[in-house]
Order: structure tokens, then C-alpha cells, then sequence
């Protein structure tokens, strides 16, 4: 099976890039190859901010790539911007709490999953960790790895904030394992 | 960790290419930094800090790109393996210091992280510090410029630049960029056992002139003959490294009707364009320079001789192709570029290009 290439966009400060980083090295811990580009400008917060992640058993070419399969945006001006990712082979993924996105942008995607994820972390969990419910949304898209596996990832990127807060390390697995979830319940499995 | 003492044998890690940097510092035996901040290079900073912490290494935050560049030279004088990391308007600002490595024969290692340009542009990615790196002193580019291409190569030849830059006492530049910098990719890491070792410039023991030669260290000529004797020193000696420094790799170049060459980080999707080519039986080989100065055209020179079309394929206007333009100057060849500076490139768009020629063809 060939590689899964996926741009996650989000605006500076989402957490993008935690997600993308902390999926590659979950890959990588699991034997699979795996790589992690992030693209953003000088920005603190605000602006769009893109994540590369190629995850698979093929060694990796290149840090980018034409199409994506898996195209998580999660603002409006990130579908904009990475609409030019989708074709007709791509899995746009949206967070569908707030408004619905421009259809138009996107039209060429194989299937377009919105998912509550905002409203899932703000009711369920706490809108701290909608970042990881992402995470569970895209290590469900990505190919099989364990979840003890994404669970070490995640500890060797937000270890030292369980350090002083351990209630946290909890509630980040347990958004993981929701944003999992809801994409089977899209799936079906 | 791996290359530390404690820890002998080779280990698999996945780090950025900064992280790839700073570590392969220690390895080769570097003992201290002098470094100004610069997107992206920052993390070879900050992980070579938290490494001097641990290794009883040294570090210097100047204050500009010329102070680190100068006070690097320092630490070579005085007898320290020192090197110095930059990116962008950094790497303008390193080019005095770097030419007066040259003129006084310094070894100094430059790890350089290309971002957009001009001036600010971008502090993401670019190919577009190649002239600045091989030619970009006031003088004549006596430098080695590396260009690799994976984090495994910039592990292998950050530690090779320390060296070269200490053998043959050449200015050598590490030509990574922002993509290599932040990307995260495995690698394996190991410990070196013959590590480079400074030898001091100034300072050393014994009366000058009674016990030993005194160091006399210039970089000011008064006679014009006496900087063109120099100068023709140097470049022969230079020219004399070629061989065994130049490095290359190649793929298929003999009965290529189209070559495309690419350098640096574009060398993966210019060789996964031309692995996917060559599947489909078209005739297409792949050339790239791992050192951009001294520049390696015998193989291509081969090439040119037999005639066809050569593509180059990189992050900038025309600057790799301006090196080869030069090298293959008066050979029957027609000469394409796929030049996108400042943005990525992907497998997809050298495989549309390539296809484009050779049914031009």
C-alpha cells in the first residue's frame, strides 16, 4: 500500500502542528516510515498554518507532494488554503461545529467528513484538547498504528505540561480516543 | 544518546535537520558555537546550547550575524573547533567574516539555512543562498560547499565539513534549508572516534622569532603582485582539492536523452520523478551535485559531449543553473530549467515538465 500524505491546516495557535508532529512520531515509534514538514510564516498566532505528514511502509521521497489523501483544514481560510491539495482521491476533514465550508472550494474531494470536534472537546472534554481530538480524527485516516504508540508520542511532546498537571494526560488520551471515534461512527467501523 | 561517550553504539533516531546539525557538531568534535538568531536556524542554537550544557561545550550569542561570524574566526585563532549556523539576510551579513576565512586559509564550518529571499522574503524555504554561499565574498569562492539532501546526510556531512574544513583549511559551508532545518525524518546517529582537533593560531608557547616562527597572520597586502602571488597560490590549491573533495551522485546519465539535475533537498523529488520515468521506459537520467563548490562536471561534461536536454530543477531563478551553465559552457546541449524560487517542488511537476520535453523532442 502506497504511502498517506496529509496537509493539516489550521490558524496559528490550533495546534496543527502538534498534531502533525506528534502523528509522524507516532508512525515512526510503530516501524513505519514517516515524516513531518510544517510551513507557516512569521506569526505568532493568527495566519494559516500547514502541517506535511507522510506516513507509511515506502521510504519517503519528497517533503511535499502535489495531492493529499487526507486533508484536514479547520478554518475557513484554511479550506482556502489547502484547497489546492484536493482531488479526487482526498478525505477532507472539517471541523463541523461552526459554520458549514464553501462546498465549491473543496468539490473535487472523494468524501468530505465534518466532524463536531470543537463541540466534542467544549461539552465533553475541554476546549483545551480539541487539538487531540483532531489527532484521534487523522491517526484513524492514517495507516494502523498502536495506540500505545500515538500515547508515547503524545508523552514525549506534552510530558513536561503532565508533569505538573497529570489530570491532563487523562484528558488528552481520552480526546484521542473520541476524535477516533467519531470518525468511525462516519465509517461505520 | 548515541554519539556521547557513554553510549557507544549507532542508534536510530527521528530529530529535525537542525537537531541532526547541532548533534553531529559534538560528534565531530566541535567545542564551541558563536551563533545569532535566525529563523529557521534557530534550533541548531538552542539544541547545541542545551548540548554545551551537558558536554562542558562553549556557546557565544553575538550580536549580529557578522560578530558570530568574526568570533568563530576567533575561536579558531585561538585554537577552538568553532562553527556558526545562519539563514537569509544572516548569511549577506557572514560573508565578510567567511572572506576572511579565506584570505587567511581559517577553518571554519557555516551551517547555512536558506530561506526565501530577497532580504526577509520568507523565513520558510528556499534554494536562493547558492551564490551567496559558493561565490559571496569579495574574492574568488575559495570555499567547499556541501549541499545535502536527507537528514542522514546532513548528520554525515556536517561531521565531514569539520573535516575537510581542517585539513585543507577551506572555509566550508553546510547549504541546508528551511524545509531540512524543521522537517522531522529518521536518521542514525554515531559517535566519531577520530574527532577534529584545533591547533592554535595565536597564543602558542615559546619566544617568537627565538623558540618559534612568529604567526604572522594577514589579511591586508600593500603590493598588487604580492596578493596575485598569493591568490594564484590559493587557487591552485584549491583546484588541487577538487578531486578528492567533489562529490556527486548519478543515476542513469549514459543514454539519457534528458538528464535532470537538482541539488540539495529537490534532489528527492527530482529522483522520484526520474525512478517513475525511467519505470514508464523513457530515457531520463539524474544528476546531482553533493558539493556545489568545488562544482563536479566531469560526469557531466560526459553527458553534455553526447548532446540532448538537461533540466534543472530547483528553489531559485537560475542559480544551480547558472553553476552548470558555467561548467558546461561551449558543449551542444539545450539547457531547461524548472524554477520555482522560494516554493517546494514535487515529484508531480518535474515528471509534468520532463513529459513535456521529451515529446518536444
Amino acid at each position: 500500500m502506497s504511502n498517506v500524505k496529509m496537509v493539516l491546516a489550521g490558524e496559528g495557535g490550533q495546534g496543527v502542528q502538534t498534531v502533525g508532529e506528534v502523528l509522524a512520531e507516532a508512525a515512526y515509534n510503530a516501524g513505519l516510515e514517516a515524516m513531518y514538514l510544517p510551513n507557516f510564516g512569521v506569526e505568532q498566532r493568527g495566519g494559516v498554518s500547514l502541517a506535511y505528514v507522510q506516513v507509511g511502509e515506502e521510504p519517503i521521497t519528497a517533503p511535499k507532494f502535489r495531492f493529499a489523501d487526507v486533508v484536514v483544514a479547520l478554518s475557513h481560510r484554511s479550506v482556502a488554503r489547502s484547497a489546492r491539495y484536493v482531488n479526487d482521491h482526498t478525505t477532507l476533514v472539517y471541523d463541523s461545529s461552526g459554520e458549514e465550508i464553501d462546498g465549491g472550494a473543496v468539490g473535487q474531494a472523494r468524501r468530505i467528513l465534518g466532524l463536531p470536534a470543537v463541540q466534542v472537546a467544549r461539552e465533553e472534554l475541554s476546549p483545551r484538547v480539541f487539538n487531540m481530538v483532531i489527532l484521534g480524527a487523522v491517526w484513524a485516516l492514517a495507516p494502523a498504528m498502536p495506540l500505545q504508540e500515538v500515547k508515547r508520542a503524545v508523552e514525549s511532546h506534552l510530558g513536561y505540561k503532565f508533569a505538573v498537571q497529570p489530570e491532563l494526560r487523562e484528558l488528552n488520551f481520552r480526546a484521542i480516543t473520541r476524535g477516533r471515534e467519531l470518525v468511525a461512527a462516519r465509517f461505520g467501523g | 544518546m548515541a554519539i556521547t561517550q557513554q553510549s557507544p553504539r549507532p542508534e536510530r533516531v527521528f530529530w529535525t535537520g537542525n537537531e541532526a546539525v547541532a548533534w553531529a557538531a559534538v560528534a565531530a568534535g566541535a567545542e564551541i558555537m558563536c551563533g545569532y538568531p535566525i529563523t529557521p536556524q534557530n534550533e541548531i542554537m538552542h539544541t547545541w546550547v542545551r548540548l554545551a550544557h551537558q558536554y562542558g561545550l562553549d556557546f557565544l550569542q553575538t550580536e549580529d550575524e557578522l560578530s558570530a561570524g568574526f568570533a568563530t574566526l576567533g575561536g579558531v585563532l585561538a585554537g577552538k573547533v568553532a562553527f556558526t549556523a545562519t539563514a537569509g539576510p544572516g548569511t549577506v551579513l557572514m560573508q565578510e567574516p567567511l572572506s576572511m576565512a579565506e584570505m587567511m586559509r581559517l577553518p571554519v564550518v557555516v551551517v547555512v539555512c536558506q530561506r526565501g529571499g530577497p532580504s526577509t522574503g520568507t523565513v520558510i524555504y528556499s534554494q536562493q543562498e547558492v551564490m551567496l554561499a559558493c561565490f559571496g565574498g569579495n574574492g574568488e569562492g575559495l570555499r567547499v560547499v556541501y549541499a545535502p539532501a536527507t537528514h542522514q546526510e546532513l548528520y554525515d556531512y556536517t561531521i565531514k565539513a569539520f573535516r575537510v574544513a581542517w585539513k585543507y583549511r577551506f572555509p566550508t559551508i553546510v547549504l541546508s534549508d528551511g524545509y531540512q532545518a524543521k522537517m522531522r525524518e529518521a536518521l542514525t546517529v554515531y559517535r566519531v572516534e577520530d574527532q577534529v582537533r584545533g591547533e592554535a593560531y595565536v597564543g602558542r608557547p615559546g619566544v617568537p622569532g627565538v623558540a618559534r616562527p612568529p604567526a604572522h597572520l594577514r589579511n591586508t597586502y600593500n603590493l598588487e603582485e604580492e596578493l596575485y602571488d598569493l591568490l594564484a597560490n590559493y587557487t591552485t590549491a584549491f583546484q588541487e582539492i577538487q578531486p578528492r573533495v567533489g562529490e556527486w551522485q548519478e543515476e542513469d546519465w549514459q543514454g539519457a536523452e534528458l538528464l535532470v539535475v537538482a541539488h540539495g533537498v529537490v534532489t528527492r523529488a527530482a529522483r522520484a520523478a526520474v525512478r517513475e520515468l525511467r519505470g514508464e521506459g523513457y530515457p531520463v537520467g539524474y544528476f546531482r551535485p553533493v558539493t556545489l563548490r568545488p562544482f563536479p562536471a566531469e560526469v557531466l561534461r560526459r553527458w553534455a559531449s553526447l548532446g540532448g536536454t538537461m533540466l534543472v530543477v530547483e528553489s531559485a531563478a537560475g542559480q544551480l543553473r547558472r553553476l552548470v551553465a558555467e561548467a558546461l559552457a561551449g558543449y551542444g546541449f539545450r539547457l531547461e530549467g524548472l524554477l520555482r524560487p522560494g516554493v517546494g517542488i514535487t515529484p508531480e511537476e518535474i515528471v509534468a515538465v520532463a513529459r513535456g520535453l521529451l515529446a518536444a523532442n
